[in-house]
């Protein structure tokens, strides 16, 4: 064995069955029961609350996170074939498994665009004149839902929605067909494959950037239609790749214990996408800081009340807590390299970050209500964000898993493949 | 100062990391201490099989990020709190988020240079001579695709033919002798 040819005698093999192992079953039926539960606890908060308000709140809260998964996923995925790497290899099939629950997402958001008028100040208004006269609305918020009338309506919230809906679902058809052929045919070359791929996801990512960023304007940023920040998609665009890529990781994580994720995840990959977690927990913090300085430092009156409406009134510990949630806790257990390469502390970590996403989301959609607008109160709807969010998380996940079924989990045609089956230490 | 003469080690060469490794597990295994491990790229099982474990780079890496972030905002702090208080705008002098960008800045430096000059500062570089150049395959090899374990002749277990024979077991391309 003196002079083994390419280190060859060390390699592993893959094994026969590469479909998801039958545990995931298991997560399913969990996932429902989950659901199931949640939503008959969020039924009755909205009969306790006597309203639907902060159900709808909170189904906007969830629609959100779900969305962030599926598209934000997505992204990831043409991401992954713009740099190409070992580690995208290793997350290529669960990130298509996320991207084919858009359907599902899209479901999610019809209670949001059919109670438009109970969730946007912009839709319950039709005349802001009026409404300014009889006291309903302040002058600046009369004047933005005038001026902005002509984007700010539901004609044009439907179509801007059913429009960048059909287009993710298009790049969905294209990304998911395109990777099942490539693994039949054993025929072309290796870059027919990778280019096809790469030309489809550079224009895929830059669209998806456009897209992304109309959708948050309407369905979060313009729930308080006096504010605006140009660096808004951006911040869901990162928030997005924030909490897909700890759900990919949790997901093959866990997948490891067993086939055939068993035999592929390599320490080397695992501490590769950690990394990259942590580069996403630095640029988050970096544009929220950014948004929050520049605002800060300008101090004008049609910007600076949106902060002001999230920092007083109680709203203050949600922010210190959302600092050290989204940004302390995990930016400080990352810094460690053991902790990247220990499979148990890196999957708390993941579950950390989607939840840490989940109280962000909080921070930003409550406030913008008139009932919470610096003024952090308990109701029962206010509980409302811990069960629609779950249950519609849960569901979710349940057509996630599912997904996860429906195809090999390792992608076979790759030139990765060899390298990922050999020892860590066989590749620089 | 006196000139060390004699035997600096036994240097193996082989073809693969595999087998370094393989190698390198075994020596530490039968109670090899005195031993390290040659390869042109970083190999981190390597580190491992002969025992390395974390090092203090890490922390002294953490103590100048610290360090830097407390001078960095410790000095806005003096500047605009103490020594030229200004009013800005109405703000407050001690205005908090305005400190924060050059006191991140000066984390990242201060860290970055902690970490390049205690990782220089620990492991002995620079070196002006290193015995094992002595060997020809090692100048060859080391920095393009030969991998080599060297044991050292100042652990307890070393001899001469012994260990030579020992290392001969592990089928290496070539086992020499490295004189100071």
């Amino acid at each position: 064995m003196a002079h083994a040819p390419e280190h060859g005698h060390h390699a592993r093999t893959l094994p026969a069955n590469l479909g998801a192992p039958a545990f995931v079953n298991g997560w399913r039926r969990r996932a429902l029961i989950v659901g199931a539960v949640f939503s008959a606890l969020s039924l009755l908060l909205a009969v306790l609350d006597h309203s639907i308000d902060h159900l709808l709140r909170a189904w906007l809260l969830g629609f959100m996170i779900c969305f962030g998964f599926a598209v934000g996923g997505m992204a990831l995925l043409m991401v992954q074939y713009l740099t190409g790497g070992k580690w995208g290899l290793l997350v290529r099939r669960p990130l298509e498994a996320m991207s084919r629950t858009l359907p599902l997402v899209f479901l999610y958001f019809l209670p949001i665009g059919i109670f438009a008028k109970k969730l946007y100040l912009w839709a319950a208004i039709s005349n802001p004149a009026e409404a300014l006269k009889s006291g309903l609305i302040s002058a600046a918020q009369a004047h933005a839902i005038a001026f902005k009338r002509p984007m700010l309506n539901l004609t044009t919230m439907w179509i801007t929605t059913i429009a960048c809906f059909a287009i993710w679902g298009f790049y969905m058809w294209r990304l998911n067909s395109l990777s099942l052929q490539r693994d039949s045919d054993t025929e072309s070359p290796v870059h027919y494959w990778t280019q096809k791929f790469e030309n489809l996801s550079g224009p895929g990512v830059v669209i998806y950037s456009l897209t992304l960023t109309a959708g948050v304007i309407y369905w979060v940023m313009s729930l308080d239609p006096t504010w605006y920040s140009s660096v808004y998609g951006l911040l869901f665009l990162v928030g997005q790749g924030y909490a897909a890529l700890a759900l990919v990781i949790l997901t093959v994580l866990t997948l490891a214990k067993g086939e055939p994720f068993k035999t592929i995840l390599r320490v080397t990959e695992q501490h590769d996408l950690g990394k990259l977690t942590f580069a996403f927990v630095m640029l988050n913090i970096y544009l929220a800081f950014s948004q929050f300085l520049i605002i800060w430092s300008g101090n004008l009156p049609e910007e600076i009340p949106w902060y002001l409406d999230r920092i007083r009134g109680g709203w203050g510990v949600v922010i210190t807590l959302d600092f050290l949630f989204h940004w302390l806790v995990p930016f400080t257990l990352l810094l460690s390299r053991d902790l990247k390469r220990n499979r148990k502390r890196l999957i708390f970590v993941c579950q950390w970050m989607i939840f840490a996403r989940c109280w962000d989301m909080f921070w930003l959609i409550e406030p913008n209500f008139p009932d919470a607008r610096r003024n952090l109160h308990f109701s029962f709807g206010i509980l409302q964000y811990a069960a629609v969010p779950v249950a519609l998380l849960a569901f979710w996940s349940a057509y996630y898993f599912f997904q996860l079924q429906q195809r090999p989990l390792v992608a076979v045609n790759d030139p990765h493949l060899a390298e990922i089956l050999e020892p860590d230490h066989a590749h620089a | 100062m006196a000139q060390i003469e004699g035997t600096y080690g036994l240097l193996a060469e082989f073809d693969t990391p595999t087998e370094l490794i393989a190698a390198a597990k075994a020596a530490y295994g039968s109670g090899w201490r005195r031993l390290d491990c040659y390869t042109p790229y970083p190999v981190e099982e390597a580190a491992e099989a002969i025992g390395f474990h974390s090092n203090r780079v890490s922390l002294v890496c953490l103590i100048g990020g610290l360090m830097g972030l407390a001078a960095m905002f410790g000095l806005e702090t003096w500047a605009s709190v103490l020594a030229y208080p200004l009013n800005i705008g109405g703000r407050p002098l001690y205005s908090w988020p305005a400190f924060i960008v050059p006191a991140y800045e000066w984390t990242i430096l201060f860290a970055g240079l902690s970490a390049a000059f205690g990782m220089l500062a620990m492991n002995g570089l620079p070196a002006m001579y290193h015995p094992l150049f002595n060997s020809p395959s090692f100048r060859n090899g080391a920095t393009t695709d030969k991998f080599f374990l060297c044991l050292e002749a100042n652990d307890p277990k070393f001899s001469l033919s012994e260990t030579k024979k020992y290392l001969e077991n592990f089928g290496p391309l070539s086992v020499v002798e490295v004189d100071y």
